[in-house]
Formats: C-alpha cells, sequence, structure tokens
C-alpha cells in the first residue's frame, strides 16, 4: 500500500477519486453533477490540454522544457483550417508534419548549439505565436467544415469523441513506448543523467531531437483537432495552454529534475485539472475561481518538488523545538531554559 | 581621463571590455554592425526623426522598459524569468486607482508595496525553497489573474478625481514615463554596479553553491532580486494607469514577453550572473526601433510581434555562441 | 615530425617487450594500441607522444600519479576526447573513435572514475544501458537473467535488480557499473580506479572476475593509483609521467622504489615540504559528529600549525566532513568549538564567522564564479569589509584584490580575466586567495585540493598549505590521493565507511597502512 501512495504516477488518481467523492456529496444524490455529459465535458477538455500536456512532459522527463507548445498550438489550427477545407484529413497532416519540422529544428539547435531548451523555446513560443498572429490577422480565421466539427466532437461511446479517443491513443502509444521499449528507457535515462546516459553509450543528441520532435507533432495534432472542432483557428494568449499543461503534468507526477513520471500518470494530472474544472463549473463558481485553483495546486507542487525543502524543513522543525522547549521551561520553572 | 578611471564595473555594463576568447570577438563585431545596419537603416527611413513616431515609440519603450529592468534583476540571479510581471503591472495599477482616494503619496506607497509584495513572495518561494522559478511565476500568473478577476469583477477600476493626471505629462520637458524609465535605469545601474547588494546578486546568479559555500545568503539576494523587480514593474503600472486613467487587467498583457526580449536582446545571459540593467536599456530601444522601422515600412504589428520573436532565437543562438568556448 | 616520432617511439616500445619480439612476428596484431598521441587543453599538455600496444588476453596497469595523463589516455580510448595529434589502433588499423558509442562498437568498454549510473533507472536498467545487444523491446528474461548472474559473481546477489540506482550505497553503485562492464562483450575492458569505494573483499571478488575475462582472450587495461593492485593483478605495466609515457615493463622483477621512482621521476621526498615546525594550541575540537546516514561518532583535534589529512574513500565520509564543518551539511550533529568558542553547524556563514575557510576540490561546483572576474573572485569574502553604507569601494576592493593575489601567485595581470579563463591549478589557487589572510588563527578546510591539477601547480599549492600553517593556521584537509596524504599529512586519521579506524602521525604512517585501514572493516573492538 505504502509503494502505492509513493508511485508519483498514482498520486493524481487518489486525487482524482478524492474530487469524485466530494463532487458526489456535494452533488447530494440529485445527479446533477455526476452525469455522463459531465464525463463527455471532461474529455473534450481532456482532448485539449491532454496532447500538450504529454508533449510538455515528456520533455520535461528529458529535463528540458518546451515551452513553444503554446505557440503551436495556435499555429497549427491555422496550418490546419487553411489547408483542411477540402481535405480535412491533410489539414491535420500538415500541421502534424509542421510540428515535427518545427520540433526538430529546435532539437538541432540545442544539439549543435549546445544551448539549453529554455532559451530556444523561449524564442520558439514567441516565433511561433507571432506567426500565428500573422496569419490570422488578429482575428479568427473560420473553417467551412461545419460537417467536420461536428464529426470530430460527436459523442462515440455516450463520454468520447473522435478527439479525446485521438488523445487518449496518443497516450497509450507513449506509455507503451516509454514503458517497453529500449528508446523509452533511454529517455528516462538522458533524463536523469545526461552525461552518464552518453558515456554508456545512449544517442543523447538523437533521444533530444527527437522528444522536441514528438512535442511538436503532439501540439500539433492537438491545436488541429480543436480548431476543426471550434470551426475557426485564432491567436490563442500564449501562457493560456502552457500553466494548465504544466500544471496537469507536474500533478501526474513530472518532475521538473528530469528522468521521472509516465504518460499514464499524465493522464491522471490532465483529468484532476479537467473533473476540477468541470465540478467547479456545475456549482457555479466563475471561471476565475479555476484559475486560482490550477494556481494554487501549482504553487504547492512547486514548493513540494524544490530543491532545498529538506534543509529548510529541517531548519523549520529545529527552530520549533527550540522555541517549544523553551517555552515550556519557561512556563515550568518561569526562567529562560538551558537550552542556550 | 583615461580608461582606468572609469569604475570597471560600469565599463563591463557598457561592453567596453572585449573578450578574450576569439569567439566572444566575433559576437561583439556581430552586435555592432548589427547595431550600425538598424542605425543606417533608422537614418535612411523617411519619416523616422519624425515627432509623432519618436514619441509614441518612447512612451511604449517606457513602459517596457522598467518593467525589463526589473525582469533584468531576477534573471541575473539565475531565475531566468517571471511569467507574473504583467499581471503585476496590471493590478499594481489597478491598486493604485483604487486607493487615490487616499490621496498621491498614499495611493503610490500603497501600490509600491503591493507589487513589491506580491512579487517578493514569489522571491521568497524560490530563494528558501529553490523551487523552479517558471513553475512558481506560473502558478503566481494564475493566482493573481484569479484572484484579481474575482476582486474586480472583471470591470475596470476608474479614478475619482484629477489627483492622478499630475502623473501625465511631461516632468522638465521629458514625458513622464520616459523620465520614470531612465531613473530606473540609472538607480538600478547604481545597485547593480556599486553596491554589496549587486554584487553579491552577480554572484548568486553565477553559482548559487559557491556562493553559499563563500558565505553569502543567496535566499535572501533573491528576494531583494523579486522585490526590486516588483518595484520596478508596479511603477510602470502605476504610470500606465495613470496615462490611460484606469486600472484594467488588459493593460500589460504581452509584457513579460517583451521585457524579456528586451533583456535578452540587450545581451545579459539567461542563464544569471552576467549582465546589467544599461544593456536592457539598450535592448528595449533596439526592439522599439525595429518595430518602428516595420511600421513605416509598411509591416503590420503582426510582423513586427514575428520580427522580434525571430530576432529573440537568433540572439539566444547567438550568445550561448560565445560563452560554448 | 610523424616519421620520426613513430620511429622514435616504436624504438621505446620494444625494447621493454625483449621477451616478445621474437613472437612479434608472427602473432596477431594489438587487440588496441595508441600512436603518437597527443592532447592538450589550453597551455596544459595533458598527453604527449603517447604510444602503446595492448595484446589479447593481457592486463596491463596504467600507472602514474595525479595529472601524469592516464585519464586523458583512457577518455580518447573511450572516444570521449577527441586527440590533437596521433590516432588509436584496433587490430593494427586506425580507427575513429568519437563517441562512447563507437567505442561500444569497437570492442572497447569502460568503468571510470566517475560513475555513470543514472539515478532513476533501476539496476537493470542501469547494467544494460546503452548495450549494443538490447533490441528494441528491452525487457527480456534472458537480459534479465544475465544481469543477475554477472552480480552474483560479483558477490552482489543482494542488491535488487529493480531496484532504483539513487537508493544504493556508492559501494554498490560501483558494483552495478562493473557488472555494466562485464556485460559488455568488450575485446578491451578498461578499469579506471575502480576500487575507490570498494571493500578488500569486494576487491577481490572483481580481480577474480578479470582473471576470468583474461583466459577468456579479452584484455584488461587498469588504472590505480594503488601499487598492490598492479602488482596482484597486472602483468605489465606502462608508467606515464607529466603526459608521457615512461616506459612500459614487465611486473616480475621490478621491484616497488623502483616502480614508483618511475612514476614520479625523483625520489618521492622532493614534492612535498617538510613537516610542520611547531605545533600549537589546539585550534579545532571536533566531538561526536555525525552526520545522518554517512558519519558516525567522528571526533579529531587539529592543532596550529599542523595539517591534518582525513583519508578514505569516496563515499567513506571525508568529504562530508569537511564539507560539514564548513556549514553545507545541514543535518549535520555533534560538538565543534573553534579556538574554544562553540561553532553552530548547518551555516556557512557561522563557520565563517568564527574564521573557518572553505576550499572546495570541487571548483567548478563550489568554488569559483566563472563568469565575474578574478578580481571579483578573490575579494568574493571580503565585501563586507571594504563596503560603506552598502556601498563597494572599489578602490580599496582592487588594492585587496592585488594583494591576495601576488600572495598566492596569479599575475596581477589577469586580475580582469574571467575566471573561467583560468586553468584548473589557478582556479585553485583562485579558491585559496579567497579564503586567506583574514585572520591568522583561521582554519582551512580543504577537500581533494589537487583534483585535476597539473604537477608543477600541486607542488605550488602544497608549499602555500605548509605556509599559511607555518603562519599559525590550522588546516585540515580531505583526500583519496594515498601519496598526497602520506606526503603533506602531519596527522592522518584514517576513515572506513564513516566509521575512524586509524590515527597516526607523520612518522607512523605509509600508504599500505592507509590502504588496509580504508577498505577493510574493523570490529568495534580494534
Amino acid at each position: 500500500m505504502r509503494a502505492l501512495l509513493a508511485n508519483r504516477s498514482v498520486r493524481p488518481y487518489l486525487l482524482l477519486v478524492l474530487i469524485t467523492v466530494v463532487l458526489w456529496i456535494l452533488d447530494g444524490g440529485r445527479g446533477q453533477l455526476l452525469t455522463t455529459s459531465t464525463a463527455f465535458s471532461v474529455l473534450q477538455q481532456f482532448a485539449t490540454i491532454g496532447p500538450i500536456a504529454l508533449g510538455l512532459g515528456l520533455s520535461m522527463i528529458l529535463r528540458e522544457i518546451d515551452l513553444s507548445v503554446g505557440g503551436m498550438l495556435s499555429l497549427s489550427g491555422c496550418i490546419a483550417v487553411l489547408s483542411g477545407a477540402d481535405y480535412p484529413a491533410l489539414g491535420v497532416a500538415l500541421a502534424v508534419l509542421f510540428g515535427l519540422v518545427w520540433g526538430l529544428f529546435q532539437g538541432a539547435i540545442m544539439v549543435w548549439l549546445r544551448l539549453g531548451s529554455i532559451g530556444v523555446t523561449l524564442g520558439g513560443l514567441l516565433t511561433l505565436g507571432g506567426l500565428a498572429y500573422v496569419v490570422t490577422g488578429n482575428l479568427s480565421i473560420s473553417y467551412p467544415r461545419m460537417d467536420v466539427a461536428l464529426a470530430v466532437n460527436n459523442p462515440v461511446l455516450h463520454i468520447f469523441s473522435l478527439r479525446s479517443l485521438v488523445a487518449l491513443a496518443a497516450f497509450l502509444a507513449a506509455a507503451f513506448f516509454m514503458a517497453r521499449t529500449r528508446v523509452g528507457r533511454d529517455v528516462y535515462a538522458t533524463g536523469s543523467d545526461r552525461r552518464a546516459a552518453m558515456v554508456a553509450g545512449v544517442r543523447t543528441s538523437a533521444i533530444l531531437a527527437g522528444v522536441f520532435a514528438c512535442s511538436g507533432m503532439l501540439a500539433a495534432l492537438g491545436g488541429a483537432l480543436l480548431s476543426y472542432s471550434l470551426a475557426a483557428a485564432s491567436g490563442v494568449a500564449l501562457t493560456d495552454a502552457l500553466v494548465p499543461a504544466i500544471a496537469a503534468a507536474i500533478i501526474g507526477g513530472v518532475s521538473l529534475t528530469g528522468g521521472k513520471g509516465t504518460p499514464i500518470g499524465i493522464v491522471g494530472g490532465v483529468l484532476v485539472l479537467c473533473l476540477l474544472s468541470a465540478g467547479l463549473n456545475a456549482v457555479g463558481t466563475p471561471p476565475a475561481v479555476q484559475d486560482v485553483v490550477t494556481g494554487a495546486v501549482l504553487f504547492v507542487v512547486a514548493i513540494a518538488d524544490a530543491v532545498d525543502l529538506d534543509p529548510r524543513l529541517y531548519a523549520i522543525r529545529r527552530y520549533w523545538t527550540a522555541m517549544f522547549v523553551r517555552r515550556n521551561d519557561l512556563d515550568r520553572s518561569g526562567k529562560t531554559s538551558a537550552a542556550e | 581621463m583615461t580608461d582606468q578611471a572609469l569604475p570597471a564595473s560600469l565599463r563591463d555594463a557598457w561592453r567596453l571590455r572585449l573578450p578574450f576568447s576569439r569567439r566572444g570577438r566575433v559576437l561583439v563585431a556581430i552586435r555592432f554592425a548589427a547595431l550600425l545596419a538598424l542605425v543606417i537603416v533608422a537614418i535612411m527611413t523617411p519619416g523616422f526623426f519624425t515627432a509623432v513616431s519618436l514619441f509614441s515609440l518612447l512612451n511604449t519603450t517606457s513602459f517596457i522598459g522598467c518593467v525589463a529592468v526589473g525582469m533584468t534583476f531576477i534573471t541575473l540571479s539565475g531565475n531566468i524569468m517571471s511569467f507574473a510581471l504583467s499581471v503585476t503591472l496590471s493590478t499594481s495599477g489597478i491598486v493604485f486607482i483604487a486607493t487615490l482616494p487616499l490621496g498621491l503619496p498614499g495611493a503610490l506607497v500603497v501600490a509600491f508595496a503591493f507589487g513589491a509584495a506580491i512579487t517578493g513572495i514569489q522571491g521568497a518561494v524560490v530563494g528558501y525553497f529553490r523551487a523552479n522559478p517558471i513553475i512558481v511565476s506560473m502558478a503566481a500568473l494564475a493566482l493573481i489573474t484569479g484572484g484579481a478577476t474575482l476582486i474586480t469583477q472583471g470591470q475596470g477600476v476608474y479614478p475619482q478625481g484629477e489627483a492622478a493626471a499630475a502623473l501625465k505629462g511631461r516632468i522638465l520637458g521629458i514625458p513622464m514615463p520616459l523620465a520614470a524609465f531612465i531613473v530606473t535605469v540609472v538607480v538600478s545601474q547604481i545597485v547593480l554596479s556599486f553596491t554589496r547588494f549587486g554584487r553579491q546578486l552577480y554572484m548568486v546568479g553565477s553559482n548559487w553553491r559557491a556562493a553559499l559555500a563563500a558565505g553569502l545568503n543567496p535566499a535572501r539576494i533573491v528576494l531583494g532580486a523579486y522585490v526590486a523587480a516588483g518595484l520596478c514593474t508596479a511603477l510602470a503600472g502605476i504610470l500606465m494607469a495613470a496615462r490611460y486613467s484606469s486600472g484594467d487587467l488588459e493593460l500589460g498583457i504581452g509584457y513579460d514577453y517583451s521585457a524579456i526580449s528586451a533583456v535578452l536582446v540587450g545581451g545579459t545571459a539567461i542563464s544569471g550572473g552576467e549582465g546589467s540593467a544599461i544593456r536592457s536599456f539598450i535592448g528595449a530601444f533596439i526592439i522599439a526601433i525595429c518595430q518602428v522601422l516595420l511600421l513605416l515600412h509598411g509591416f503590420s504589428t503582426q510582423i513586427q510581434y514575428l520580427a522580434i520573436g525571430v530576432i529573440v532565437l537568433v540572439v539566444i543562438m547567438l550568445q550561448t555562441l560565445a560563452d560554448a568556448e | 615530425m610523424n616519421a620520426t616520432a613513430t620511429a622514435r617511439n616504436a624504438a621505446a616500445v620494444a625494447p621493454a617487450d625483449a621477451a616478445g619480439t621474437r613472437e612479434a612476428a608472427a602473432s596477431p596484431p594489438p587487440v588496441v594500441g595508441v600512436r603518437g598521441l597527443s592532447k592538450s587543453f589550453g597551455p596544459i599538455a595533458a598527453l604527449t607522444d603517447v604510444s602503446l600496444d595492448i595484446a589479447a588476453g593481457e592486463i596491463r596497469g596504467i600507472c602514474g600519479e595525479n595529472g601524469a595523463g592516464k585519464s586523458t589516455l583512457v577518455k580518447i580510448l573511450t572516444g570521449v576526447y577527441r586527440p590533437d595529434e596521433g590516432s588509436v589502433l584496433v587490430d593494427g588499423a586506425p580507427a575513429a573513435v568519437t563517441t562512447p558509442r563507437q567505442a561500444q562498437e569497437l570492442g572497447i568498454a569502460i568503468v571510470a572514475q566517475e560513475l555513470s549510473l543514472c539515478p532513476d533507472l533501476s539496476v537493470e536498467d542501469n547494467i544494460w544501458l546503452g548495450s549494443l545487444r538490447v533490441p528494441f523491446l528491452h525487457k527480456r528474461p534472458e537480459l534479465r537473467r544475465r544481469a543477475a548472474e554477472t552480480l552474483a559473481l560479483l558477490g552482489a546477489s543482494h542488491i535488487q535488480l529493480d531496484a532504483a540506482v539513487a537508493t544504493l550505497s556508492i559501494g554498490e553503485r560501483q558494483l552495478v557499473e562493473i557488472a555494466r562492464l562485464l556485460t559488455r562483450d568488450a575485446r578491451v575492458l578498461i578499469l579506471d580506479e575502480p576500487t575507490a569505494t570498494l571493500t578488500d573483499v569486494e576487491i577481490e571478488r572483481i580481480f577474480a572476475a578479470l582473471q576470468a575475462v583474461k583466459r577468456d582472450g579479452r584484455s584488461v587495461l587498469y588504472i590505480t593509483h594503488r601499487l598492490a593492485e598492479v602488482y596482484t593483478i597486472c602483468d605489465r605495466v606502462s608508467v606515464l609521467r607529466n603526459g608521457e609515457l615512461v616506459t612500459t615493463v614487465a611486473l616480475k622483477g621490478l621491484d616497488r622504489a623502483a616502480l614508483i621512482e618511475l612514476m614520479l621521476g625523483r625520489p618521492s621526498g622532493e614534492m612535498y615540504p617538510e613537516e610542520a615546525r611547531a605545533r600549537g594550541a589546539p585550534a579545532l575540537v571536533v566531538e561526536k559528529l555525525s552526520l545522518p546516514g554517512i558519519v558516525d561518532d567522528f571526533t579529531m583535534t587539529v592543532r596550529r600549525g599542523e595539517i591534518l589529512c582525513i583519508a578514505g574513500q569516496v563515499g567513506s565520509g571525508a568529504a562530508e566532513i569537511i564539507a560539514a564543518l564548513a556549514g553545507l551539511v545541514y543535518d549535520a550533529d555533534g560538538r565543534v568549538t573553534v579556538n574554544g568558542r562553540p561553532l553552530k553547524l548547518g551555516s556557512p556563514a557561522a563557520a565563517a564567522r568564527r574564521g573557518i575557510m572553505f576550499v572546495s576540490g570541487d571548483r567548478a561546483a563550489e568554488g569559483v564564479f566563472r563568469r565575474l572576474s578574478v578580481l571579483q573572485n578573490l575579494v568574493a569574502t571580503r565585501l563586507h569589509d571594504h563596503s560603506v553604507l552598502g556601498f563597494l569601494r572599489g578602490g580599496a576592493l582592487r588594492k585587496a584584490a592585488a594583494r591576495l593575489a601576488s600572495s598566492v601567485g596569479i599575475d596581477r595581470r589577469r586580475l580582469r580575466a574571467r575566471a573561467e579563463e583560468l586553468s584548473g591549478g589557478n582556479q585553485q589557487k583562485l579558491a585559496f586567495g579567497r579564503s586567506i589572510e583574514r585572520q591568522s588563527d583561521g582554519v582551512l578546510l580543504m577537500n581533494e585540493p589537487t583534483r585535476g591539477i597539473d604537477v608543477g601547480a600541486r607542488a605550488e599549492i602544497y608549499r602555500l598549505m605548509r605556509s599559511f600553517c607555518d603562519e599559525g593556521y590550522a588546516l585540515v584537509m580531505a583526500s583519496s590521493d594515498l601519496e598526497e596524504i602520506v606526503g603533506v599529512g602531519d596527522v592522518v586519521i584514517t576513515l572506513y565507511r564513516g566509521r575512524q579506524v586509524g590515527h597516526y602521525r607523520r612518522s607512523e604512517v605509509s600508504m599500505h597502512r592507509i590502504v588496509a585501514d580504508i577498505t577493510h572493516p574493523r570490529d568495534a573492538t580494534s
């Protein structure tokens, strides 16, 4: 049981159970909150945030971070909408191809110039966002194919849709890949200690390029399907997508120090955020509360994952016991304690 | 007055000293050439020096520039950037407008304290626990945005009375925002180059553990850096709110990116320990000049936005080429 | 140049190999060899024109003191460094070894001094990490079995295959790394200081495994400081000194003193200064120092003018004790007094207030501010002394820096240069300069003071250490360089796995004694 609790990828699911229970209590048996339509909207949101969270999470497992996924989301939507009027599949394919190329490009810069990912992907974020901004001209581009928009969002088995199934498929593929293949293991190795992995013979440069290519493709896939479902592409504010994606990945067990976390865990993290949002919506709280909750969760997790947490807690405990001991002695004898 | 007489720290700030490595020198040459090219294009563009374009240039640059100087403190401390400065800007403006009934000095004090506090809390967490600064700033972004939206109900805050009007207009013939920007740069540069805190900031940004081993308190220094950033941002927020006569969350959107772009283009290292306020000053102006030039040559604001992104990417690539030696 | 050099090298290699020349014509080419290898790092020449050959089924020792070039040679053989001149030969033909992966393909495998294990991965994954034999779907029962067998061979069956490496002790990690080596079907196995964390029993097992490898027709390159091990396991030894190959000789008939002289090029006395002139009052008294999980119940007294060395392997706790005294270990516990005044543990600032100065061997991580100038580095701890109301007094700081630079032998003209542009030795002097002259009753703590520093700079640093002690400092250092400890220490304390073993004065100590102490568990009574 302890081992299960300690497992980083299980924690989000425990949280999920907790939230479900709370919602059920709030529901009070009226059957309004825990319905198939709630599940459907949760999974729809999952389809939006999921692919980005997965891509971002993979880059974080590598001990890097791909900030450009925020910009890729909008730009790929534009590409899909503009090129997919006649053949929707072509639109998606082109968007994913662009994601692949851009990811490889970023990866190549990082490998050849030996740069950290923060600088490069920050530049990438600004560039992609800028491109999206240019292409859309600060307006929305509408997508003429309403039938596609409906098909993509059509409920399948009551709670799923094409979009959410694609997202889930991507996660399952990633989960298999990371757990069962040599390349997946190498990704964990590179994230855990890149120098050691390289010395052992792992092709760390290829791994780096590959992971960033994947995160580009995943963000592009998510963005393309999202624009189809909205029947429009727009320049989304850059940080809007990043914050929930990072929060989801971190709740899902991915660590900022690399080498830890699984795609299944990230699924849990995304579901937690989506359920939280759906639940808060259903209860009638304004959307700003979701921001606050997400921010608070992220804040707590940032501290929990912090480098110097243990020494500081130790120091706090020592200080506390010293104060407590002194106060105790004061109470008892009225004199200052000898613990000075 | 010989070169020796200029304090070394100021010389570093102005990049007057040539790097020893050959790659470093190539980089300086590239930067110089780029600057020269920029100046030439500016001179050759008709309409660049007209009052209208220069005036609007100065105003926008001043606001972004103040935030950029604040961001510089955070970057120098080794904490890369903050995604929360844009909302700090707008919320400080809101607080300022909302507390104007206390009188202008009172409102100023409260707004500055607010900016310093909300950024300072982030600095405390990043400094004492060494939490990841990107994540902490994103968390703060969400918290502040959500909190502010709840409190203001999404509406803007408007001033009663004319107390804020004192901050519009000019001082000694210079527009207020520009004057504030210059003062911010000067004060910040003095702090960075000539004070113990400034020197310790560079040490912490260069190597946290070595700073610790040398007997410094890196946590406190990082906290100081974030507080400085908060003060600079609050200043911009106050002036912006005064200029537009309203406090609104919409003001300052995207300023994080503009600010970090100015910092990086100016030449401050993203990994910390190297850079200065003057560099961010130059960086802010370079970006502004590029934007105006693009505008005058007929490119839309979107293209300008894109161009800045590309410039940042290129600058980052170039900068680390020199460090790779 | 190249033709004559090759001829010279051939001549250098051949005479010592007299027994083999008759067979040389008929026997197959050496498994691996280097010709005219040279490599420099900036102004420092790590290797100069080195040539040697390893035959199949041979166990070759590579000996030399710190900075002789052993690790550089090995790193070139395994693709981590590229040589400036010269080539690597495999089966007699030049081979391009540019990445660790290529080295593996060529049949070269290594256990390096710095462990290459990924902490978050399991033992089994680490053993098979990067191996060419692992298929795409990597969880195979036969691989798991082979991993278990190899661990058993090394006497390490108690290590769980699924445990994350981060949970293992340093000795266990070393065994995992050696297991990885054995599972690579390499023709040449290179071990660089492989026993730095192991007990004598574990060392014996490894030697047995290496003998099995030799019988298999594979070759071993064994790099070590420890002469006893060289004599036990190696057939022949190549001696490097100052980046050059001195000779390659068979070990039979070569006595220890001769080997040492080959390594040092001089009688061992000249490098190290004489012993302490006078011993003063106790400067640092440590009682019952404990670091949870690492060190238990450590006690020592250091007197003014004395150099005390704490000898221990990697992970024994020696380095951690020094770090704890410097205030860098937050959960340290015990009573420490400096010049009679109590020291609060866990705070570097408190240690600095008591006059403790810390010079780390890990310059990059703890010592030097790379992007700041030499001047700024030198005065880094003195800012409070030369500032008014928070403002720095630039002139006073510059003067102080100039004075410090001359007292440790750094050229004044380099004051403006960035610290990262200095050589390793100069950076260490920088770290030194920062810590000195604060008060004449200070305590200097040093961790691996001459790691990665060339021979010339090392002698200078030892002289500096002695002169500071003569002025009244007390110096405590942790080192795993046995020769350095014997040469420099007035008092030597040996540690094994966090417990104190022996306490020796200069006259009583020898390398043999120290090695025995630090690799062999003692029961509590002895």
